[in-house]
């Protein structure tokens, strides 16, 4: 199975970013996630969407995220949502998220950071 | 459905991803992948389309893979820790085993042989078969004897179902071997009449040079015995991957 083309090394910490984003909403299950992903970034974040899963397996062991099985329309799907220690997480996230963006933004345009990437 | 997954399972369990982050991934990913045939034949391809179409926006197996391999967290607690996995539980549970058959050896004696001076060497006659006292003492020897085996069992089960190379449990089977084999238990009387009962146990191959022989026949056959059904899974599912 040959993989389509993907951004993985830019993408390193992202997926979490915006799967507890987009959790924090309301729950979801993958390939809701995935979709919601697609169509909020016009699908300029690319990633197998496969790859979901273990992001959602991982921030589950921290204890960011729980799991419940739902049946709907006779399909069994595992749901997701955010748990206050997730909520904790999301915030860490934007914030270093935030910085890092003001940082390359400020680059770009030739300025100084002061909190330069640490 | 979960044929073209079965690489990705090999391949995941082999990376040392625990099997029951390993089973749930593939459901998902199935599910995922109806989901997505559903989209793209919505969207006017043929079914075989549509299944191509799927497996592409799903990943490629080597990506679907190394997500799953590089997350720590999702590691198997006998690939992170094999020495625990493979030999400190293993030794505890044997243990553990050994405790509650002594224990039930040491009550059987006080109270179906009070004044016994062994538990050991007592015949019975043949209407005593199935007497309370001798079921007692056969599960006792039971768990005795059986602890070694059933706990080299799971070795080998933890060690089928994670894909392991042989190193690891080949060496827990050995230990548990060598000390299934070498154990001896020996029960006594104190000094003062009608005193408590006594029961010890150590570890040698014999207590003379001409019991050494029998202990390590003992030692061979619990190997044997544990690490057989290992062997026949290894060359079945050496045999079915090549195929």
């Amino acid at each position: 199975m040959a993989g389509r083309e993907t951004n993985p090394n830019f993408m390193n910490g992202v997926p979490e970013l915006l799967i507890l984003r987009l959790l924090h909403e309301g729950e979801m299950y993958g390939y809701e996630i995935v979709q919601a992903i697609r169509n909020r970034s016009d699908a300029v974040i690319a990633v197998g969407e496969g790859v979901v899963y273990p992001v959602l397996h991982g921030l589950e062991e921290d204890g960011a995220l729980t799991s419940r099985r739902r049946t709907v329309n006779g399909r069994s799907r595992i749901y997701y949502s955010v748990t206050p220690a997730g909520s904790l997480r999301l915030a860490d996230l934007a914030l270093d998220w935030n910085k890092l963006t003001t940082a390359i933004q400020t680059m770009l345009t030739g300025g100084q950071c002061a909190e330069a990437i640490r | 459905m979960l044929k073209p997954f079965d690489e990705l399972r090999e391949k995941l369990l082999r990376g040392g991803v625990a099997p029951r982050h390993v089973r749930r991934y593939l459901g998902e990913l199935g599910d995922h992948l109806a989901d997505l045939r559903v989209e793209e034949e919505g969207a006017g391809k043929s079914r075989a389309e549509a299944e191509a179409a799927a497996l592409l926006r799903l990943g490629g197996m080597d990506e679907l893979a190394q997500a799953m391999i590089a997350r720590r967290q999702l590691q198997a607690w006998s690939v992170r820790t094999p020495w625990a996995v493979f030999g400190v539980a293993p030794l505890l549970l044997l243990a553990g085993a050994w405790c509650v058959a002594l224990a039930i050896l040491w009550t059987g004696w006080n109270i179906f042989l009070p004044g016994a001076d062994t538990p050991f060497g007592t015949r019975l006659g043949a209407h005593q078969m199935f007497d309370l006292a001798n079921l007692y003492f056969q599960l006792d020897r039971f768990i005795y004897f059986a602890a070694p085996i059933l706990v080299g069992w799971g070795i080998g089960l933890i060690a089928a179902r994670q894909r392991f190379k042989a190193v690891w449990p080949t060496a827990g089977l050995v230990l548990i071997a060598l000390i299934g084999g070498t154990a001896r238990v020996h029960a006594s009387r104190t000094g003062v009449p009608g005193g408590f009962g006594h029961i010890s146990m150590d570890f040698t191959l014999g207590s003379t040079m001409p019991l050494i022989p029998y202990g390590l026949i003992h030692v061979a056959v619990i190997l044997l015995l544990t690490v057989l059904p290992y062997l026949v899974w290894r060359l079945y599912k050496g045999r079915e991957l090549s195929a």
